[in-house]
């Protein structure tokens, strides 16, 4: 008995059933299981191996699966409630981000704008530079400031 | 048209308990005799399995539903259980994983295998498969119980796949003995 041989292919039976075996050697396998009865006893007994570890029914216990959702509802219940105050303060953090430049920008419109009615006002249409210059306060630039304050605070 | 698994995938991203509770139902029995199969005992098993859940819960986005769920699930409830056994201080934190399964403390339960035999054949691998070494027994139960390919296990014991089927080889060899010089 060449042992050998055998051995060769018995390591094919165990790729076999490990699933690692080629088309190739599986035909060569079977060829070789056809005639050889070492071989077929190996494969017999692998068999029976690969059966038994089939054979355990382990019991769960019949509570666990209502204690595991529970638990989970529980959990999904948290990561929800937790969720509102997430988005509460993301959205507080990008209106702190944003307030600053649009603000600034506010400003810098008001005055720009007080200061171009007063130029046309007094260059292009020439009226009085006194009056221009009190009616642009109190139209144009306090409530300009006024309102651009407020949406300060409302933000 | 979206797959099983990418359903699955989406639930999880969604946080969506009708598809956990699905799929409690669905892999419940499995996820035990896997931890069962790791651990080489039944008590604290269903902590594991909680934990596990919650996990699944928590980081379910990491799934991606390009593969199957449950090799995905086996990985999550092997972190866990690791992460459970490196608890007590016995345990120092180099210790690799092989080892630390190898020494879990002995459990004065019967063997988990004994009681759950259903066929004579399972009879006689109980006390075997009791005392395999847990990679071996691991690699068997995966791939004959579990019907996962080797490249699938090799993703959850985190080893390459020609160390998975080593595994397996010596494993068989280990438990083809109470068979042998016998009929069937």
């Amino acid at each position: 008995m060449n042992l050998n041989l055998h051995e060769g292919f018995q390591r094919l039976i165990d790729e076999t059933l490990a699933g690692t075996i080629s088309a190739e050697k599986q035909k060569s396998l079977r060829e070789h299981l056809s005639t050889c009865v070492p071989c077929q006893e190996y494969l017999s007994v692998s068999n029976r191996v690969i059966a038994g570890l089939s054979g355990f029914s382990f019991e769960v216990n019949p509570a666990l699966n209502a204690k595991v959702l529970a638990a989970l509802r529980l959990q999904a219940r948290q990561v929800s409630s937790a969720q509102p105050h997430r988005l509460q303060l993301m959205r507080q953090r990008i209106v702190e981000y944003k307030v600053g430049p649009a603000f600034a920008v506010a400003l810098l419109l008001s005055i720009v704008g007080s200061a171009s009615v007063y130029e046309v006002a007094t260059h292009l249409l020439h009226f009085d530079k006194e009056q221009v210059r009190t009616d642009v306060l109190i139209f144009w630039l306090l409530p300009s400031l006024c309102a651009t304050f407020m949406s300060a605070r409302h933000a | 048209m979206e797959s099983d698994t990418e359903r699955i995938a989406h639930g999880l991203r969604q946080k969506n308990v009708a598809v956990l509770e699905k799929l409690v139902e669905e892999y419940q029995y499995r996820l035990v005799r896997y931890l069962v199969s790791l651990l080489g005992r039944r008590d604290g098993v269903d902590d594991l399995v909680q934990e596990t859940w919650l996990r699944v819960l928590e980081r379910g986005a990491s799934y991606d539903g390009r593969s199957r769920f449950e090799p995905w699930l086996f990985r999550v409830a092997r972190n866990i259980a690791l992460d459970a056994m490196r608890k007590p201080p016995m345990f120092s934190l180099d210790s690799d994983e092989e080892d630390i399964f190898r020494s879990s403390p002995a459990s004065s339960e019967p063997s988990p295998y004994a009681l759950a035999a259903r066929t004579q054949d399972a009879e006689r691998l109980a006390h075997s498969l009791e005392a395999l070494e847990t990679a071996f027994r691991e690699a068997l139960m995966l791939r004959f119980q579990e019907d996962l390919s080797l490249q699938e296990i090799s993703a959850i014991v985190r080893a390459p796949v020609s160390t998975v089927a080593s595994r397996i080889y010596r494993g068989l060899a280990m438990l083809r003995p109470q068979f042998e010089g016998e009929p069937e």
